[in-house]
């Protein structure tokens, strides 16, 4: 088993008339959390769709980070629950990030607003046996 | 124009033969644009004493945008969780000490950012809020 550390810092000197100066970190334990590269596929749900998290393929906890490389703002990537009622769950913009935690026992995908725009992602957990490898194809 | 920026940086060295380094800043913008996001909650926290579901941010409070979501479990009780909602949808649980970071659309007067706390004995998340209006 190894640890992740994530952090997260958010500044700005003009959005207040005081400075914002917001820094966090999380030490995460994982099995695994391989950095893919991928092309998105499908511009709506579909089964097809680039798979992100594969059911139960972490146990107890997992976060997702996710970014979206495209360099227009407004090619978004659409990341949404493909287990319940497909709803979504993040949309992205080009050239942001999130970090989410994702339910371990739910499969989640993602389309975008074009075929071909690249994401950036991973997985960071403890591996359950209940689940093969990522389909990253 | 604001000038929000948001860095986050994930590394580790023991996970794979390949030591991890990752760290990328965006800043944040309104949807669809380059236009800094202008208006902010502040960082705050609500405390929890019951595992009822909360509405942390409500879809109808907001308009359809590309707002910024900041969320931290403050406990230090390994076993203690915030399950997150979205839409309707269960994002994911968010353990002891943990953090997240997205962006939200409010595409709905459904839309809503919920919250449950996985036990009754006082559970503390840290909120903020990057608007887009």
């Amino acid at each position: 088993m190894g640890t992740v550390r994530a952090s997260l810092s958010i500044s700005s000197s003009d959005v207040m008339t005081t400075d914002i100066n917001l820094s966090v970190g999380a030490g995460l334990s994982a099995d695994s959390g391989i950095l893919s590269r991928a092309k998105v596929v499908k511009t709506a749900v579909d089964a097809n769709a680039l798979e992100v998290y594969t059911v139960n393929d972490k146990s107890e906890s997992a976060y997702l980070y996710l970014k979206n490389l495209e360099t227009e703002k407004e090619n978004y990537v659409y990341i949404y629950n493909d287990t319940d009622s497909d709803g979504l769950v993040a949309k992205i913009g080009g050239l942001e990030f999130c970090f989410i935690p994702v339910a371990v026992d739910k499969g989640y995908r993602v389309y975008g607003t074009r075929v071909d725009s690249m994401v950036e992602f991973a997985v960071f957990g403890l591996d359950s046996s209940a689940a093969g490898p990522f389909n990253q194809s | 124009m604001a000038t929000t920026t948001a860095t986050i940086t994930l590394s580790s060295g023991d996970l794979t033969g390949d030591a991890l380094s990752l760290s990328t800043t965006s800043t944040l913008t309104k949807a669809g644009t380059v236009t800094g996001l202008t208006q902010f909650t502040g960082v705050g926290r609500k405390t929890r004493a019951t595992t009822a579901q909360l509405t942390l941010f409500d879809g109808d409070a907001y308009a359809n945008g590309s707002h910024k979501v900041y969320l931290r479990n403050t406990s230090t009780v390994a076993t203690e969780f915030f399950t997150i909602e979205i839409n309707s949808e269960q994002m994911g649980k968010l353990y002891a000490g943990d953090w997240a970071f997205f962006p939200w659309e409010a595409n709905a007067d459904t839309n809503d950012i919920k919250i449950a706390a996985s036990v009754s004995t006082a559970m503390t998340i840290e909120y903020a809020l990057f608007i887009d209006e």
